[in-house]
């Protein structure tokens, strides 16, 4: 009796807290009820600097204060915001990318921007909206959501290539090689005159595709992935002889060896995000300046370049208004000329708004070192990765497929098919999860 | 019975209740109901969030992905690997220090700092040293002549690297779960030295000295004597080491620095974390959560029968 009564004590009491936990879909409550809480990367020297912004906003801003927490990584934001959409507890915004949005919206966890961007009050003229880059809007739109912006740029990156001039003129390289042609012999050259593999290289989704890009090609053609295409084949074969040839050095994902051996003269390329000049600079010290330089990554014609262009957005959540609004204020303050420029100077990011290009601080830091304009020029060309749902997931497995291939364990065509038969299964997966139909099954009907 | 001792008996049952109270009220707050909320999670769709109700279809997806069946495989890998490994290793290193005089305790101890140490920080010391390119790892090879290996990042198995190519790529470990295996084995004995230096510590000396009196050699002694004797000892290791390397999650986020690229290092539970929230797949990454809970049980259950045998015997 008393263990039939235990059990159903237990069950009623599971029921009850379960019910009590219940809660509306789509509905969060705020971190801090008092501040829009955000989550932001950014940490040492630029976090002090955002700090003091935030600081700078609240100082003249009548609406909720900002209250900027540093959150990881964009990886591990993406797993807090991820632990508090299951909580029901979320802060006022969080920076993404928008594989990470996409996410978000499928948890009905982020707002639609138009509203806020179209506001008489609070909102954008259409003058400003064209002055932003048309990439770092186009981006922040989700065709598979009605095309709504479901978040908006802070300030973007691109992808470019960073030399070591010592190792290049140690082999008798001039200059930076401006085709994926010239590339492949001028790594050849390196490795012959001095025996170093002549690019350091991360598995990075991002950098694939910026390859891919660079190539004519995509990755995605809004239907259907493309990574059986030749452009994407050729990008692997590339990767692929230039492992079978020493000229590629494989450094572990998530870390920074690769940087690491660029400064040390281990390797004569690099292919990293624009924002990594600060950070490469500081690195190499008083030689930075002369020993480093940055070019655009090679091209198949360089006249019809293509880079990929990341970098921060930032999601806002479902919170209440106060706080929905407030963040939406700082960004709209954020992305300003005056905030931009002083914002790119000091942490290699580049502003979303053209009129900021002519600011006194931008020249001057062009004038400083003329490589730091090379990435501003790539703004022109720069192009975003898709954000279609289930590209989180297809993201791994690009990074799993250039593991393979630059551990030389796979051959260029093994995981190009391998690549583009798991990926449309993930994609398919995942709008089946969202109970829309997938894209084999549209395309049939 | 008396009024009295009815009352007694009561009177004990209320304090009893009493005393459990806090911890079952913990226990059910942090344990059971989390356990529901994830097994009802698995019976509905959809992607960080609530979706449709799908009934058991996200078990009939897990058992028929090749995705689970290689992670089960990876699991099976990584118990089979660290637990009758650091069982052996602990009983060695407790045996050695049972028999050694002066300096034990601090033996003991030092023996005992690994399983102490934060598994994070120990793990990116480990991180450092499997480096490819700076490494200590790669720089004792190259002493020995030795090619550089990928170490964390080589999804081939360590059969066909040692091997060379003989044996398909894919049987057996890869060597990034090798190397995790190796950390954790480093990790976890210096609990086992500990428990079974306890066990030694508390057998009866009379046995050990009737087999000497006998003629057993050291080996005999410690493989039929000794042994034998703290067999509920090595039951009771076996089982909270196969509990706890089943739960392990931190050693191999870690070591992969939260990479879910290989799937060659993926264990069960790995495996539910990337599709709960790398991938947002909810109820599937709770139907696997709800399957590996469900092994855990059984194969407890299987230990801790045979626990009970082996306390009759002895």
């Amino acid at each position: 009796m008393s263990i039939r009564l235990s059990v159903i004590l237990i069950a009623v009491s599971v029921l009850s807290l379960e019910t009590a936990c219940r809660r509306d879909r789509g509905s969060f409550l705020p971190v801090d009820p008092n501040a829009a809480v955000f989550w932001d990367r950014q940490d040492t020297q630029s976090a002090a600097l955002m700090r003091g912004m935030v600081e700078e906003f609240n100082a003249q801003s009548r609406l909720l204060p900002i209250r900027w927490e540093h959150g990881g990584g964009y990886a591990e934001i993406f797993r807090k915001v991820s632990a508090g959409i299951q909580a029901g507890l979320l802060p006022a915004m969080a920076v993404s990318y928008e594989s990470m949005t996409s996410e978000y919206i499928a948890a009905g966890a982020a707002v639609p921007l138009d509203r806020w961007i179209h506001d008489p009050q609070v909102g954008l003229t259409e003058k400003d909206l064209s002055d932003f880059f048309p990439a770092t809007l186009e981006c922040n739109r989700y065709a598979l959501h009605g095309n709504r912006m479901y978040s908006f740029p802070l300030a973007k990156s691109v992808l470019v290539m960073y030399c070591n001039r010592e190792v290049m003129r140690c082999a008798g390289i001039q200059k930076a090689p401006e085709t994926w042609t010239d590339f492949l012999e001028a790594c050849r050259t390196i490795h012959q005159a001095t025996g170093k593999a002549a690019l350091a290289a991360v598995p990075d989704c991002s950098t694939f595709s910026g390859m891919v890009f660079s190539m004519g090609g995509e990755v995605y053609d809004g239907s259907r992935l493309q990574y059986d295409g030749p452009e994407s084949l050729a990008s692997f074969s590339l990767l692929e002889e230039m492992v079978r040839e020493g000229l590629l050095s494989l450094a572990p994902p998530g870390t920074f060896d690769d940087n690491i051996a660029l400064v040390r003269g281990d390797a004569a390329f690099v292919m990293r995000s624009s924002s990594s000049r600060t950070y490469l600079l500081k690195m190499a010290g008083e030689k930075g300046a002369t020993l480093l330089d940055i070019v655009p990554i090679p091209q198949k014609n360089p006249r019809r370049p293509a880079t990929v262009l990341f970098g921060p957005n930032v999601t806002i959540f479902p919170v209440p208004e106060p706080q929905q609004k407030a963040a939406w204020g700082f960004v709209r303050w954020f992305t300003q000329p005056e905030q931009a420029a002083r914002w790119a100077v000091a942490t290699g990011y580049l502003p979303v708004r053209r009129s900021a290009l002519t600011h006194p601080l931008i020249r001057q830091n062009w004038d400083t070192w003329p490589p730091n304009r090379v990435p501003y020029d790539c703004l022109e060309f720069a192009r975003s990765e898709p954000n279609v749902d289930g590209w989180q997931q297809v993201r791994v497995l690009v990074e799993r497929a250039l593991t393979e291939v630059m551990s030389g364990t796979r051959t260029a065509r093994e995981v190009a098919e391998w690549l583009q038969r798991e990926g449309t299964r993930a994609l398919k997966r995942a709008t089946q999860a969202e109970g829309r139909p997938g894209r084999d099954d549209r395309n049939s009907t | 019975m008396s009024f009295r001792t009815v009352s007694e008996k009561y009177r004990e049952r209320a304090l009893a209740g009493v005393l459990l109270s806090p911890a079952l009220l913990l226990l059910f707050i942090f344990t059971y109901f989390p356990m529901f909320i994830a097994f009802r999670m698995s019976l509905y769709g959809g992607r960080r969030g609530p979706g449709p109700w799908v009934g058991l279809d996200n078990y009939r997806e897990a058992l028929t992905s090749p995705d689970f069946w290689m992670a089960l495989r990876v699991t099976a890998y990584y118990v089979l690997g660290i637990v009758p490994a650091s069982l052996a290793l602990g009983f060695a290193i407790a045996y050695g220090l049972h028999r050694v005089g002066p300096g034990r305790a601090l033996l003991r101890t030092c023996f005992f700092i690994p399983y102490i140490t934060s598994t994070v920080a120990a793990a990116m010391v480990w991180r450092a040293l499997f480096n490819p390119r700076y490494g200590v790892a790669n720089q004792l090879l190259s002493w020995i002549g030795l090619p550089p290996q990928r170490w964390l990042l080589e999804s081939r198995g360590v059969l066909f690297l040692l091997t060379g190519g003989w044996i398909p790529a894919d049987w057996g470990p890869s060597l990034a779960l090798c190397c995790i295996i190796l950390f954790d084995i480093w990790h976890l004995s210096g609990f086992m030295v500990v428990v079974f230096l306890a066990a030694l510590q508390a057998m009866p000396r009379e046995l050990e000295e009737a087999a000497r009196l006998d003629g057993a050699g050291s080996v005999t002694l410690a493989i039929r004597i000794v042994l034998p004797a703290v067999r509920p000892t090595l039951l009771f290791l076996a089982v909270a080491g196969m509990c706890k390397t089943l739960q392990s999650f931190n050693s191999i986020y870690t070591l992969t620095q939260g990479s879910t690229v290989l799937p060659e290092t993926q264990t069960l539970i790995y495996y539910a974390y990337a599709q709960f929230y790398e991938f947002g797949y909810w109820g599937y990454g709770s139907a696997v959560a709800v399957i590996l809970t469900v092994l855990i049980i059984v194969l407890t259950a299987l230990q801790f029968r045979m626990l009970d045998r082996g306390r009759s015997m002895s």
